[in-house]
């Protein structure tokens, strides 16, 4: 029976009025790689920002290993370094190289020496390929490149789960197959992630489980195999028809 | 009295320009940033304190906060000329840099703060290692403007008697009635000070320049 | 919360003025005594009476005067040079023990300061530049020209209350200038056709200028000069008084008048 790292029970997020995702139950568990897919506006962003507490759920638990990350009396900063997050935009800190980056949560956080520090972001940034441009500053950066600094960033504190919101979507085609690249070796070495993306052929190849959400809830979810060969529901099957059509060729031409 | 003579007489007055700039200007800035800190990250109540603040000392003339400062406020206080009129124009100004540092901090926040924070950073540290150190290099235009109004605000430390350009070229102008000489001189100082300023502060935006491409 | 929060504020601030005006009921003349020194205010802008000489010290009638009072009080002196209009507040506020300006007593300024008994006298005069077509014979007749004046001296006040108030001189012909020196530009630039001013500075000025003359002068608004004191201070002003009359009786203010009014 495999370990669960992460489990939801329950969870909603309103803002006012407008119910963003309600009564939501999730487990992911260690090594598994779980992509959420959806139409835009489905609340896929809102649930992750609230695993890593940078959102406030109005109801609902989250547990972290064996930890009630949503509890009253728990600790914002120290859970959240366990969680890794990359973002659509990168969100590279613009006034650091890209070592600078990768240090900063290290020296600040982990409270390393600067020699360990720069050792350990040498070692993430050589991980996802960049150890050449350590010291390149996010603007002389390429956006592909941008990305794989920002997973370095979020792999060099050792979080227990990453958490990746749409990694790809604000990048150029060309540059979308060298992050992918990265995630997929991540996968691989048995890195427990939980994907928001529209990257079909990715989502086929490396989850574990796809997680189908619509409208605050979730539809269905399963293996590739079920989800894209024998779907429980229409909605499904109708939403990985359009996504197909309109990302698939993207994805054979990177590949 | 020969030109040499004139001259250096209204530019000795400079010293004291520079110096209530030199006092007006950093006590500006350390109580502008803290009170900027406050606006953006301090909740509603601090926001809106810092807001009554701003609104106050940038609608009260500068000259009229160093008459209350240095005729009312100060009765019976042995606080001289020079430091009343410093504190007073660091007061104005820690008003306006106050909104500088803020409108910095605004255009910096948000998702910088959002990704130092998902790194495990605290809020503290997430402002001063992430968006403070953008924020600064953001603010030195405006903040080059702030300077050159405070070099140029200096000259009202003269309805004190405080002893600088100004009133130095009142003063000689009215008793060798070359008024006129006497004001340019003034203006030529004051001109060099702020340009020198300006250009120096240029330099340094220039040298934190963050690296990119175009 | 916000309500609580001004009334702190509004508490501090009355707080404050309380502990600032605390009145000093022991004399300035013990404060001078103890310190063994004089602060005196003055705009050192207005010669002949007080004005830098090429060195950068003060000098003047009023100078003069002013150190041999020091002297004779047995106290060393010390020039605080203020623009005019800060002059009265200072006084007012401690921050001098007396000022000598060329003031004219005034009902206004008597409510916050007091006047020493006055040391010289002076008159009142218009001056005109040698383009001037017009006439004055008698004061009033410079209601008919546009007329120059240094803002918040007697003579803005005697031409606000006898030429602007009875509706003789339009608001708008009257311009009033910080410094008689400016206003001396504009007249010879013509913006004003006549400067209305103390006869003694006038002089001065048309010394300086052979452009100027004077057309009329006369005793009008202003009267006698005299040394601004602390209000309501009898222990100062007695001593200064006592001064006054004795430099008058030993002709000592005759010969400064010599000395700077040349006429």
């Amino acid at each position: 029976m495999p370990e669960p790292i992460l489990t939801i029970k329950n969870l909603t997020k309103k803002y006012g009025e407008n119910v963003i995702f309600q009564h939501l139950d999730l487990t992911v568990n260690e090594g598994d790689t779980i992509v959420i897919i959806g139409p835009s506006g489905t609340g896929k962003s809102t649930l992750l920002r609230c695993i890593n507490l940078l959102t406030r759920p109005d109801e609902g638990q989250i547990w972290l290993d064996d930890m009630e990350i949503t509890a009253k009396d728990c600790d914002e900063d120290q859970v959240r370094q366990h969680i890794g997050m990359v973002f659509q935009n990168f969100l590279l800190f613009n006034h650091l190289t890209a070592l600078g980056n990768v240090k900063l949560g290290l020296s600040k956080v982990k409270k390393m020496s600067d020699e360990a520090a720069t050792e350990k972001a040498m070692h993430e940034l050589a991980r996802v390929g960049l150890a050449d441009r350590a010291d390149h500053y996010p603007g002389q950066l390429s956006g592909g490149q941008q990305q794989r600094v920002g997973i370095a960033r979020a792999l060099a504190m050792d979080p227990r789960i990453m958490l990746f919101d749409e990694p790809t979507s604000a990048l150029d085609p060309e540059l979308i197959g060298e992050v992918l690249e990265v995630m997929r070796q991540l996968a691989l070495d048995g890195m427990t992630m939980l994907v928001v993306t529209h990257e079909m052929g990715f989502a086929r190849e490396v989850a574990d489980r796809i997680v189908f959400m619509e409208k605050g809830y979730i539809v269905e979810e399963g293996s590739p195999d079920e989800m894209f060969n024998h779907p429980k529901f229409p909605r499904t099957r109708e939403f990985l028809w359009k996504i197909t059509e309109l990302y698939g060729k993207k994805e054979t031409d990177t590949n | 009295m020969d030109f040499g003579q004139f001259i250096s007489y209204i530019a000795s007055g400079t010293v004291y320009t520079v110096g209530v700039t030199l006092i007006a200007l950093p006590s500006g800035l350390l109580i502008g940033t803290i009170l900027a800190l406050l606006y953006v990250y301090g909740g509603k109540a601090a926001a809106r304190v810092m807001n009554l603040y701003s609104t106050v000392f940038r609608g009260i003339p500068p000259l009229v906060l160093l008459f209350i400062l240095f005729f009312a406020v100060t009765r019976g206080i042995n606080l001289s000329a020079f430091w009343a009129g410093s504190l007073s124009l660091g007061i104005v100004s820690s008003a306006y840099q106050m909104e500088i540092v803020r409108g910095a901090l605004l255009s910096v926040s948000g998702d910088q703060l959002m990704a130092a924070r998902a790194i495990g950073m605290s809020r503290l540290q997430s402002i001063r290692y992430v968006v403070l150190p953008q924020a600064v290099r953001l603010a030195i235009p405006p903040w080059s403007n702030e300077a050159a109004i405070v070099i140029k605000d200096s000259s009202l430390v003269y309805a004190l008697g405080v002893p600088e350009i100004l009133r130095r070229a009142q003063l000689i102008g009215a008793s060798s009635q070359r008024y006129l000489l006497a004001y340019l001189s003034a203006a030529v100082i004051y001109f060099l000070l702020v340009f020198g300023t300006t250009r120096l502060l240029a330099v340094l935006e220039k040298k934190l320049t963050i690296p990119s491409n175009p | 919360m916000k309500k609580r929060f001004l009334l702190l504020v509004a508490l501090v601030l009355v707080a404050a003025m309380l502990v600032g005006c605390t009145t000093e009921t022991d004399s300035v003349l013990d404060k001078i005594n103890q310190a063994g020194k004089v602060v005196v205010g003055t705009s050192a802008d207005y010669p002949p009476y007080e004005y830098i000489d090429e060195a950068g010290n003060k000098t003047g009638f009023d100078i003069d005067l002013m150190t041999e009072i020091a002297k004779r009080m047995g106290v060393e002196l010390e020039w605080v040079d203020m623009p005019f209009d800060s002059l009265v507040a200072a006084v007012d506020s401690g921050k001098l023990d007396m000022s000598i300006s060329c003031f004219n007593y005034d009902e206004e300024r008597d409510k916050t300061v007091d006047f020493s008994e006055a040391y010289y006298t002076t008159e009142d005069a218009f001056v005109v530049t040698s383009a001037f077509a017009g006439t004055i014979t008698v004061p009033e007749d410079a209601a008919n020209y546009k007329v120059g004046v240094q803002s918040g001296t007697v003579q803005d006040g005697w031409l606000t209350d006898n030429l602007v108030t009875p509706g003789l001189l339009p608001e708008a012909s009257l311009s009033r200038y910080e410094r008689v020196d400016q206003a001396a530009l504009d007249l010879a630039n013509g913006r004003i056709d006549v400067l209305m001013g103390d006869y003694v500075p006038i002089q001065a000025l048309v010394a300086q200028n052979p452009d100027l003359q004077v057309v009329y002068h006369g005793e009008l608004s202003t009267g006698p000069i005299n040394i601004v004191l602390p209000d309501g201070d009898a222990a100062l002003k007695a001593e200064v008084d006592r001064i006054i009359k004795e430099l008058q009786a030993e002709g000592f203010i005759d010969q400064l008048a010599v000395k700077y009014f040349s006429e």
